[in-house]
């Protein structure tokens, strides 16, 4: 190791060359393709959007918040998720879970940067944000408590990272619980962005709230699956297999958990009699996005676990990527279906036909720029893996 | 100061859309079907013929309903959307950062992006036209031919407006919300 500036350690042999250096299977050079592609494609979707504005989007007056939306809070779930996991070992202290801290932390890190470079072309003006979210805070909008305490929540992260990176754990505890509890608060009001909008009464209240909470954790466990399996090729050691099963086992309870909590939701919804919100639950019931979370995103990786409570750590692998492709749908459905009941302000004959639904569909340039934000968070998880040493040293 | 609102007897409303052209002339609102300040909503009889439910068929001016709990006003991060001096619900378009926040809480579908600005607009009560050259009318209630809007303050009980609002029952729209709309429909 070498002592970079500010003190970072970092790998002797990190340089542009040890990026482009990398063993050339061909899943590997698949990989390599796909994230050029994907940040070729954010540059296109960044341009077309910088030369047309919103109109380059699938969003309407009725559908203000369109797949950009639904990718940032992809992404920074993934970032709680990452905080949480990667807290449970050097800040609760439980011993098997240490092993995947430094990498989990270093992981929250990218996914809310790939979900701020996402969310910076989504709000208009990006930079007027920041100035009069200091000059002129809006002390009572949700958005603002969940961008002030992400913008906190990202700094601690990184100084934890700096003190697990230079093996000080004291500081990284210290450090690493309050980046924790700011995380959560901050994410609780991402929740809370769509539980004030007493306009829709499909997400008003406090489900989503403690919901993003549950399934940030979800999302956390999928993506230590997937980065410990590209860690160590999928050939775990014991001390490996000791920590995916603790995850396992614990993603079998939040998954059981997560199935108590949705059912409520829909069963609520639905007979709890509450004007424009049964009909929306209905219509959830009949789109197939719907069955993509509920089948992806928690009956596959559920089985999985079910099947041997959690010693498969290779299949757990695969149905924890299948467990994230559902887990995009969940947050794209929650986007959706939140604006899907039109507001019905009686605009029947003089601008549209009477529409049952909203619709959206989400146009190239939001695809592009989605993707984009993938490629970008799997570049700088990379490029971290070459730098950095994620793995734990003590 | 005063506290603005409008009452609406809507029932007298011809769909004649002179209120929509008059607010968009008066206030350079942009053309577009989307783009719309105020507008007249329309319910088509219901029923088959001949038991078509005439009195289902109705005209119903509407616009931002200047909310004295706005929800828009409440989720704003940057405080661009405030309450000016007459209670008139407005959009600073210098703070706006068009998160559009505003227009998935506003109940009311009011709100509409410009793009001019990039940046959330919405009725103002013709603040910055009529009302700022000292006129006490608004564009739409100015154009009206069957004189279906009444703009004023309704912190003036000898106003137009107060005393149409003690001497007809009126209704506000999702007033389950609680929301406080200042614009009342009469009956």
């Amino acid at each position: 190791m070498k002592v970079g500036p500010l003190n970072i350690p970092i790998k002797e042999d990190f340089s542009l060359k040890s990026i482009l250096d990398f063993e050339k299977t061909p899943l590997n050079i698949f990989l390599a393709v796909s994230v050029l592609t994907m940040l070729a494609m954010f540059a296109i979707g960044v341009i077309t959007y910088l030369i047309h504005g919103h109109h380059a989007y699938g969003v309407t007056r009725e559908h203000p918040w369109g797949l950009l939306i639904a990718v940032y809070i992809f992404f920074v779930v993934s970032s709680t998720g990452f905080c949480i996991v990667g807290s449970l070992g050097d800040v609760f202290g439980f011993k098997r879970f240490e092993m995947i801290s430094k990498r989990a932390i270093f992981g929250s890190i990218v996914t809310i940067m790939a979900g701020f470079a996402v969310i910076a072309f989504e709000i208009g003006h990006p930079v007027r944000m920041m100035i009069y979210n200091v000059l002129t805070p809006g002390l009572t909008s949700a958005i603002w408590w969940m961008g002030t305490l992400y913008g906190l929540y990202l700094t601690f992260m990184i100084v934890e990272f700096y003190f697990l990176l230079n093996d000080d754990m004291k500081r990284a505890k210290i450090f690493g619980l309050t980046g924790l509890l700011v995380g959560l608060a901050a994410h609780s009001n991402l929740g809370g962005v769509f539980g004030f909008l007493n306009a829709r009464t499909i997400s008003n209240g406090v489900y989503y709230p403690t919901y993003f909470i549950l399934t940030a954790f979800i999302t956390g466990i999928y993506l230590s699956f997937i980065v410990m399996g590209f860690r160590y090729k999928l050939n775990f050691d014991d001390k490996v297999k000791d920590l995916l099963e603790g995850l396992a086992k614990i993603q079998g309870l939040l998954i059981a958990i997560l199935f108590f909590f949705m059912t409520w939701k829909l069963l609520t919804d639905m007979y709890g009699g509450m004007p424009n919100r049964a009909d929306v639950a209905h219509h959830m019931l009949h789109t197939a996005p719907f069955w993509a979370e509920v089948i992806f995103a928690m009956l596959i990786p559920f089985l999985v676990i079910l099947k041997d409570f959690g010693k498969s750590p290779k299949l757990m692998f695969f149905a924890s990527l299948i467990g994230m492709v559902g887990i995009f749908f969940m947050r794209y459905n929650l986007v959706h279906d939140t604006q899907v009941k039109p507001l019905q302000m009686m605009k029947l004959t003089e601008y549209q036909l009477p529409p049952e639904w909203v619709e959206y569909f989400p146009s190239a340039t939001e695809i592009m720029i989605s993707l984009g934000g993938l490629g970008l968070c799997i570049l700088l998880y990379y490029v971290g893996t070459k730098a950095f040493n994620l793995d734990a040293t003590h | 100061m005063a506290r603005y609102g409008m009452a609406l007897d809507y029932k007298n409303c011809i769909n004649c859309k002179a209120c929509e052209v008059a607010c968009k002339e008066e206030n350079g609102v942009e053309l577009g079907a989307e783009k719309h300040r105020i507008w007249v909503g329309g319910n088509n009889p219901e029923g088959q013929w001949p038991f078509l439910d005439i009195a289902s068929a109705a005209f119903m001016p509407s616009q931002c309903q200047h909310c004295e709990d706005a929800p828009c006003q409440e989720v704003c991060p940057t405080n661009a959307t405030y309450y000016d001096e007459n209670h008139v619900v407005r959009v600073d378009s210098d703070k706006c950062i068009l998160c559009s926040y505003c227009m998935n809480a506003c109940p009311y579908d009011a709100r509409y992006v410009d793009d001019r600005t990039m940046t959330v607009d919405k009725c103002t009560f013709c603040s910055d036209t009529r009302l700022a050259r000292g006129e006490t009318t608004t564009a739409c209630q100015n154009t009206c031919p069957t004189k279906v809007r009444t703009f004023g303050d309704l912190d003036d009980p000898n106003s137009e407006i107060s005393e149409l609002l003690r001497t007809r029952e009126h209704f506000s729209l999702k007033s389950h919300l609680g929301t406080n709309p200042k614009l009342f429909y009469l009956t």
